[in-house]
């Protein structure tokens, strides 16, 4: 019962922030295409986005062609909806990926201490400090172009603020009552593990991850657009962006429509991720990213980590 | 793109055997990879960044023709970033839930949200292209005898000389990376202030303050802008290297010869030997600018000496 009064309090509260609505709608919906795209392939697209038609080059946008054609006659519209599946899919991919990372390191530092803290956090740290967007660029490079290369190499740097997150709540978890009496009561590892801990500490890694995923879809499309990592020609809003550099001043649709649809997933999970924070009113950990992890955390809202 | 053999790469298309082996030994691609890592980690140690396989120049002297033009470009940016955030920031937290603060916030919100390129090109497109004001790309008009100061960095350069015209030119071809930059950046600032200004403004300290008979312009200076300050403090840094990063970005829309743009060259073509020195680089700015906030933190906020347990801060 008090569950359900929880949960239908959550959703008033989430639902009675537009914006946070607005994201929910925008996230839901391209999702939604994606998910179409993924399943009726070029069924659902006016055009097919990826043959040639060179008579219909670098075309205007019109009512027959919404967004105009870029310089080898592709519909740009139907390309953006091809391009949802995998703007959308690899952000959520690495952000899942770092959580599964930080969610292991980060319990293991926080419920061990110790030695094992010690040495993950210190790597932790050796992390955060290197450039994201250039290290992501070196190792893409590194791997060679392809999808799944890319996202390896988006979780090799994305991870860090995770581990900070979840040890951080690990801290606050274990030192509650419930835990030393479950230890008391002679409570398996495991249990605790699961039941006491990870149950306490996955909303706050949850709505850190929808903020997250939008910055991450950023740093991906700026992976397409300087043509590193994900293969040119892939139906990807960056790289659909990057292609077009001499034609910007003639052609400046076929730079803006993509770059413009990436700003609004953006916003749509910024929103989102913003409504989910304040509705369930955890406090996000502002220590990731912070130094000081043993001083008490400043009031500041949750950040956005790697925004470039 | 992972070519098996760095050699052939840097040879060129149409090298000789003997020229390939030739490189290949030079760089010690020949000998097992824990010999590799030793002899990179004593050049590297002892400060011999080697040569760039591709220009046949030395790396540190690339790194450092180039590392200026970015510092000009980040500092600059870094400080529209901080004018921009702290005074927007402020402005939304002192008129909070007025028409003023929701058009604020949806300023940083839109800013946050836009991809850096989309930026760039905006910019490009109405001040170069639409309402040709300001230049479109590169670091001073070619009409001026570039300057060759002391420090590398154009703009103090041309000002020690007294040269107004390349220093007026130098600013109008910095306005437009730099301002893109901090725009797309400034949006955490500007809501980090907002939310310590909203803790701060109705705390009793400040009552306090007006009650001691403090002036209005007083508090808001001393009492409220101060204190929310030491958030922004700290995130500053974060910001410092996001501006860094973003610079790859910038710099490549902008033809601006920095080091962002020198990077991205090296990955694109492989060119390891200088892409390792340039990541460090990047990174020794990160931690220096963590290290400038720590100091500053400490100073802004008598609470947090230094060498001491840190307590409770906020």
């Amino acid at each position: 019962m008090l569950k359900l009064a929880q949960s239908l309090r959550f959703r008033q509260l989430f639902l009675s922030n537009r914006l946070s609505a607005l994201g929910l709608i925008i996230v839901l919906l391209s999702v939604a295409l994606s998910v179409l795209f993924g399943i009726l392939g070029k069924g659902i697209t006016p055009y097919d986005p990826y043959s040639l038609n060179l008579q219909q080059s670098n075309l205007p946008p019109s009512t027959s062609h919404y967004f105009g054609t870029d310089f080898q006659g592709r519909d740009l519209f139907s390309r953006v909806i091809a391009a949802l599946p995998i703007d959308l899919g690899l952000p959520i991919a690495i952000v899942l990926l770092s959580c599964v990372l930080g969610i292991f390191l980060g319990m293991a530092a926080g419920y061990m201490g110790g030695l094992v803290d010690e040495v993950v956090m210190r790597v932790t740290d050796l992390f955060l400090a290197f450039p994201t967007i250039i290290m992501v660029l070196a190792v893409a490079a590194t791997l060679g172009a392809g999808l799944v290369n890319a996202t390896l190499s988006f979780v090799f740097v994305w991870w860090p603020p995770y581990v900070r997150l979840v040890r951080g709540g690990v801290l606050e978890v274990a030192a509650e009552d419930f835990i030393s009496i479950s230890k008391a009561l002679n409570s398996s590892f495991y249990y605790i593990i699961m039941k006491g801990i990870l149950p306490n500490i996955i909303p706050s890694v949850l709505t850190y991850a929808t903020l997250d995923v939008g910055t991450c879809l950023l740093e991906v499309s700026i992976l397409g657009f300087l043509g590193v990592g994900i293969p040119p020609g892939t139906p990807e809003l960056g790289v659909m962006v990057g292609s077009i550099s001499y034609g910007l001043y003639t052609y400046p649709w076929q730079a803006l429509f993509p770059a413009f649809v990436t700003m609004i997933l953006v916003v749509g999970f910024s929103f989102l991720g913003e409504g989910l924070r304040e509705a369930s009113d955890v406090k996000v950990r502002p220590y990731i990213l912070f130094r000081g992890r043993k001083a008490k955390a400043p009031k500041v809202e949750p950040m956005h980590q790697g925004m470039m | 793109m992972l070519n098996p053999n760095p050699a052939h790469l840097w040879a060129g298309p149409r090298a000789k055997a003997s020229t390939i082996l030739a490189v290949a030994a030079r760089y010690h691609l020949n000998e097992p990879i824990h010999l590799q890592f030793y002899y990179f980690l004593h050049d590297f140690l002892t400060g011999n960044f080697g040569i760039d396989p591709l220009t046949g120049q030395s790396i540190l002297s690339e790194i450092l023709f180039y590392l200026p033009n970015t510092l000009e470009l980040v500092l600059v940016a870094f400080l529209i970033l901080i004018i921009a955030g702290v005074g927007l920031g402020y402005v939304s937290g002192m008129h909070f839930s007025t028409s003023v603060d929701s058009l604020i916030r949806t300023i940083y919100l839109v800013s946050w949200s836009m991809p850096m390129y989309l930026g760039a090109i905006l910019a490009i497109l109405i001040f170069a292209t639409y309402v040709p004001i300001l230049p479109s790309g590169g670091m001073y008009s070619l009409s001026i005898k570039p300057v060759e100061g002391m420090t590398g960095i154009y703009l103090i350069d041309s000002l020690l000389e007294l040269n107004f015209p390349a220093f007026l030119s130098g600013l109008q071809h910095l306005i437009l990376p730099a301002a893109v930059l901090a725009f797309v950046n400034f949006g955490l600032i500007a809501r980090a202030v907002r939310s310590s200004i909203l803790n701060v403004r109705w705390s009793t300290y400040v009552k306090t303050a007006r009650a001691k008979g403090l002036s209005e312009d007083e508090v808001q200076r001393k009492h409220i802008l101060r204190n929310s300050l030491i958030d922004a403090t700290s995130l500053s840094a974060v910001m410092f290297g996001w501006l860094l990063t973003g610079t790859v970005v910038v710099e490549q829309l902008f033809a601006w010869p920095g080091l962002g743009q020198f990077a991205y060259q090296a990955i694109e073509a492989n060119d390891y030997p200088v892409l390792i020195p340039v990541v460090v680089v990047f990174t020794l700015g990160v931690i220096v600018a963590n290290f400038v906030a720590d100091v500053a933190y400490s100073l802004l906020d008598p609470r947090i000496a230094m060498g001491a347990q840190t307590g409770a801060i906020a």
